[in-house]
């Protein structure tokens, strides 16, 4: 008996993998057709093109060698990463409230963590030739200042991840214990039963303020535009990303779709209370937050430039101002 | 405006970025001296394109040196083949007939439209803006199919010749009209987009007080062009032209000389370019659009200056048996290249592409000079 149960229980966890990934790969392609392409009133790329054909077009490239000081561990960062969303889906997933220490926002942020100093060792790994690499000779023409230690652009990439981790991160974690607060659990499986009795979380004051500071932190996290200074294509251009070619980008790729469905995934668990699983209808909400989000950050990043810090402290400040505010809401 | 961060003596760090990079529409090497993400100095070098058009020149029959200009240049080619043709009609004396001038302002015009929305989506491209770049290069769109409407392609039109205008660039009823009515269409789109474009906070916050390039620093830098003109010069070399001696135009400033300042320029300016356009559509006299009755005689070195959508374009050569010699020519993106250093200075590396793209840089055209180092 108990065997079946865990049985039933991991192929349902692997179904909804699996469904939940597959659906997760039309998100880029929904984002950039339906939403980019229709407001700059062009065509785009066909639906698929972006989150499925363009990985198993990369797959099928040929590798060009990174250029790093450790190929090796900057070759499995994306690996690493598309394992680290994968945790934080499991972690959603019912099947996985049996194990507290996995299903609790502890956990959660501690993934979403791993997932950021991910993006800082890329940085730091990537030795591109679109700056010092590229072989022009202006070091024997001589500089105004020649004691300057010469840096590549992915260094700054780096610092910047660095950087968001210290405080650019801050409202999406703070919007994440927000729904402590009214279930006074960190464990999903408490926050999913406190709203399954008391309605969603979403729909209190202190839940909806909390979730426009989810969604912000949401398009941080993911580098979206504005808030893509990490890879900023005025000038550190692809940032950590860079030297990944091939079979590389294709996991980048699919990492990204995934982790856009992963995070609203999160949203539905924390702020709806519907966790996502193929056993229940439930997972269609999942679905349409997702789909929600995507076409929001669409909408969104249609209309901004990317942000530099002057514009990125004022609104991560007030981001955090009104995560705290939601939190304090919340205790009251 | 005036007052730029202090420049450091020591600095940490030097970024250098190209010379290929997807901000950089041409291929050119910029080191960035920073400090903590804020720039304190930037030295530009080209020299990656170099196609020795002058060298070419020598020695060419003047016909085929003048279309070989059109060449050095995508954007404003008709206003290197113009000069030039320019150059030679000044030396030999050939008169214009008044219907070729009109052609040639209004082929020069549809240019400085293109360039400046060009100009605009590239801006709004570095500031990674796609939309509003998308919506420019759509209002650009109908300048370039006037443009091969008028001469037959997109780019490289060969519309100057010697003595006038090429004869399938004349411009009959149906051509006027399309022009009229598609003037009107531009007008619209870009009141519309600059009206968007300054209610937009968030872009403003962007491109206000970013690149400041002080007046006094422009002249003493030599600035050319819109670049000059957004620092508060009112310096446009088509007041000076015989061939706009028949229009009326105003010569378009800005205060600021920062990136702000250069974008609403260019945006007012294409409202001049449009007015002129119209001027001489209803204007336009009849008549022969080339004059062929000249003689060709060994002249000394003749000189033209025009103002181009980017700043003042120098051409000069000597004719010797109708062949070209001693061509120079000077593009204004050689004497902007210290303002895109300057401008770049005490804004975040974020911004550096920015400051250069401000002052409109045309890498490709000026990249014909040659340093010769004797030893």
């Amino acid at each position: 008996m108990l065997e079946n149960t865990i049985i039933n229980s991991v192929i349902a966890v692997i179904a909804t993998v699996l469904v939940c990934f597959i659906i997760s790969t039309f998100l880029p392609g929904i984002e950039r057709k339906y939403i980019h392409a229709r407001i700059q009133q062009r065509i785009g790329p066909k639906v698929v093109a972006p989150g499925i054909m363009a990985p198993i077009k990369f797959m099928f490239k040929e590798n060009v060698e990174v250029s790093s000081p450790v190929p090796g561990l900057y070759k499995s960062l994306p690996i690493i990463c598309f394992i680290v969303v994968l945790c934080i889906f499991l972690a959603l997933t019912p099947e996985a409230y049996m194990i507290p220490a996995l299903a609790s926002l502890v956990a959660i942020v501690g993934f979403l963590k791993v997932e950021e100093i991910c993006y800082v060792l890329m940085g730091a790994l990537s030795k591109s030739v679109m700056s010092v690499n590229m072989p022009f000779p202006d070091q024997i023409k001589g500089a105004v200042h020649n004691n300057a230690t010469r840096s590549f652009i992915e260094d700054i990439s780096a610092k910047r991840s660095l950087r968001m981790i210290t405080y650019g991160s801050f409202p999406l974690y703070l919007a994440l214990f927000a729904p402590v607060t009214a279930a006074r659990s960190v464990f999903l499986k408490d926050i999913v039963a406190f709203q399954q009795v008391n309605g969603p979380f979403l729909f209190t004051v202190a839940g909806g303020i909390a979730a426009i500071v989810f969604f912000i932190g949401y398009m941080i996290i993911l580098n979206e535009y504005p808030f893509s200074i990490i890879k900023a294509k005025s000038d550190v251009i692809e940032g950590p990303y860079m030297e990944y070619a091939a079979k590389y980008r294709a996991v980048v790729v699919l990492t990204r779709g995934f982790f856009m469905f992963t995070l609203g995934a999160v949203f539905s668990v924390l702020f709806i209370g519907v966790p996502p699983t193929i056993l229940s209808w439930g997972i269609l909400v999942n679905v349409a937050v997702a789909l929600i989000f995507v076409f929001m950050m669409g909408i969104f990043s249609a209309f901004s430039p990317v942000f530099t810090n002057r514009q990125l402290l004022p609104t991560i400040l007030g981001a955090t101002l009104l995560g705290i505010l939601s939190i304090v809401l919340g205790l009251l | 405006m005036d007052e730029k961060v202090p420049r450091s003596e020591i600095i940490e760090t030097e970024i250098p970025l190209g010379t290929v990079h997807p901000a950089a529409l041409e291929p050119y090497r910029v080191r960035l001296f920073v400090e903590d993400e804020i720039v304190q100095e930037a030295e530009i070098t080209i020299g990656v394109n170099h196609r020795g058009v002058e060298r070419i020149m020598e020695g060419l029959p003047v016909e085929k040196a003048n279309a070989l200009t059109e060449k050095i240049c995508g954007i404003c080619s008709n206003a290197h083949i113009w000069n030039s043709c320019r150059t030679a009609e000044l030396g030999l004396g050939i008169e214009i007939p008044e219907r070729a001038k009109f052609i040639r302002v209004i082929m020069g015009e549809l240019e400085r439209l293109h360039s400046h929305f060009l100009y605009l989506a590239h801006g709004c491209e570095v500031l990674s803006h796609e939309t509003f770049s998308m919506r420019v290069f759509y209002m650009r769109e109908i300048v370039m199919e006037l443009l091969a409407m008028i001469g037959g392609n997109r780019v490289q039109y060969g519309c100057s010749v010697l003595g006038g205008v090429r004869p399938r660039c004349d411009l009959d009823e149906a051509k006027l009209l399309r022009l009229k009515n598609d003037m009107d269409a531009l007008e619209e789109g870009l009141t519309g987009f600059v009206d968007r474009f300054m209610a937009d906070s968030i872009l403003l916050s962007r491109v206000t007080g970013i690149g400041v390039l002080p007046q006094n620093q422009a002249i003493e830098l030599a600035v050319t062009g819109p670049t000059l003109r957004a620092t508060g010069v009112a310096r446009d070399l088509r007041t000076t032209m015989f061939e706009y001696d028949d229009f009326d135009f105003n010569v378009i400033t800005q205060p600021d000389g920062d990136v702000k300042s250069n974008l609403v320029m260019r945006a007012l300016e294409s409202f001049e370019s449009i007015k002129i356009i119209r001027q001489a559509i209803a204007n336009i006299p009849e008549g022969k659009v080339v004059n062929r009755d000249w003689e060709m005689f060994d002249t000394d070195i003749s000189e033209s200056y025009i103002e181009v959508p980017r700043g003042t374009l120098y051409h000069s050569y000597a004719l010797e048996s109708g062949r070209v010699r001693h061509s120079i020519i000077r593009t204004p993106s050689m004497a902007n290249i210290g303002a895109m250093q300057y401008a770049c200075i005490g804004d975040q590396i974020t911004d550096a592409q920015l400051c250069i793209v401000q002052c409109d840089p045309c890498f490709t055209c000026t990249d014909r000079a040659i340093e010769i180092i004797r030893r």
